[in-house]
């Protein structure tokens, strides 16, 4: 955990919540080819990883459930990232439950 | 063309004819709901009839566009005078007058095929025809008396003199609308400026209410046809048809800024619930500064 660990001095607020992702990315759904990043204007970090059912790359961005979002904090992530069309938005509870919705830019039609 | 009138009454909008409403809905993608009940039903949930009750943000859009003119429909009827009812009762007499006329021509043909037709069951005889004869008269003078008008009016109706073959009843048409009266006049509005300054119409007044008004427009002019969201927790249900023919793929919510709080369990329990029920949800971010709107679609990952 030398990424995460040099993360959390310079984003204590996230600490628990990238921790808890990565582990339950890596272990519990499998994915691989981890990567932990930052994001410029949103000031966040993010993880960049390959799906085994896809096996393309995706983007999580961690959060905890008593986090603030916004319109704007989200459009600037998807800025950051290059304007990639969809990432998985993680949020992790007091108890360290972990769920995953997936946010598209633009109109999108349900995928499921 | 003519404009579709839409009647506002306490700041609600309704549509009364049926050839408005699907006018409304096939040529312009505004559907509305439909909110009129049999009187006679305590509880009814299905099958509504008219008015036509639209979402305040279709009025506003409908009227924008020029499409349909708001009436003012508490102050279109004055009292009628004199002579407006004069004519009104005169009309009535006509009607009726008609009828009678009718009446005996059918009467006297029928009487002059039954003599002609000799021994036919049901043939009245002379004195039968005479005593008949005099208890129409007489009904007929009993009721020309009690139908005289209010007494306040100075109006009365002429006793009626001895009718050769009186009928008993007649039918009275009592129109279904005001429209054809010469004491409705109403007053039509434009512009949603007109009708604010007459103090009819006040949407949208609010930043929560314009952000929700561009919001619509913005997705009505993408072509979608919208409706209430109120059934699944957002603020409209957009369809990529008319909703008779499709579900809905989107329940879109408001933002009223870009900087507005998304709290993380909103969108645990939007997600949530549109994935449970085949959709996606749609935040839709109003920013008054650029005037656009931005849309994030949101729907569970399917893992975790």
């Amino acid at each position: 955990y030398f990424k995460i660990s040099s993360l959390t001095k310079k984003y204590p607020h996230l600490s628990g919540a990238l921790f808890q992702t990565f582990n339950d990315l890596l272990l519990a759904q499998r994915w691989y080819d981890l990567e932990i990043r930052e994001t410029l204007t949103a000031k966040h970090v993010i993880i960049e990883g390959k799906r085994p059912e896809t096996h393309l790359t995706h983007i999580v961005v961690p959060c905890h459930l008593s986090d603030s979002l916004s319109m704007k904090w989200l459009t600037s992530i998807f800025e950051d990232l290059n304007d990639v069309p969809e990432l998985y938005l993680a949020i992790i509870s007091e108890d360290s439950s972990i769920v995953y919705y997936r946010i598209s830019s633009g109109i999108v039609k349900p995928q499921s | 063309m003519t404009k579709i009138p839409l009647y506002i009454s306490n700041g609600h909008a309704y549509v009364w004819t049926v050839e408005d409403a699907s006018e409304l809905r096939s040529k312009h993608r505004i559907c509305g709901t439909l909110s009129g009940t049999l009187p006679h039903l305590s509880q009814q949930n299905f099958f509504l009839g008219l008015p036509l009750l639209l979402m305040p943000e279709e009025v506003v859009l409908l009227v924008e566009n020029g499409i349909a003119v708001m009436v003012d429909d508490a102050t279109a009827t004055r009292e009628p005078s004199a002579s407006d009812l004069r004519e009104w009762d005169e009309s009535r007499k006509q009607v009726v007058a008609e009828q009678i006329e009718q009446w005996q021509q059918r009467e006297t043909a029928r009487q002059a095929l039954e003599m002609t037709n000799g021994q036919g069951k049901g043939r009245m005889s002379e004195d039968a025809l005479q005593k008949r004869k005099e208890r129409l008269e007489r009904k007929a003078r009993e009721e020309g008396a009690a139908n005289t008008i209010d007494e306040n009016l100075v109006i009365s109706r002429p006793t009626p003199g001895p009718v050769l073959q009186p009928q008993s009843s007649y039918m009275v048409q009592i129109p279904s609308t005001s429209l054809s009266h010469s004491w409705y006049q109403p007053r039509r509005y434009d512009t949603l400026d007109s009708a604010k300054q007459a103090g009819i119409w006040q949407f949208p007044s609010t930043l929560e209410e314009r952000a929700s008004y561009h919001v619509f427009r913005d997705l009505w002019e993408k072509g979608h046809f919208l409706g209430s969201g109120i059934k699944f927790g957002g603020e409209f249900l957009v369809y990529p048809g008319d909703p008779l023919r499709y579900h809905s793929h989107f329940v879109a919510s408001v933002l009223p800024s870009h900087s507005a709080e998304i709290r993380p369990m909103e969108i645990v329990a939007h997600g949530r619930l549109v994935t449970a029920t085949k959709k996606s949800h749609l935040l839709c971010g109003w920013d008054e500064e650029t005037g656009k709107v931005t849309y994030l679609s949101l729907e569970w990952s399917g893992f975790g």
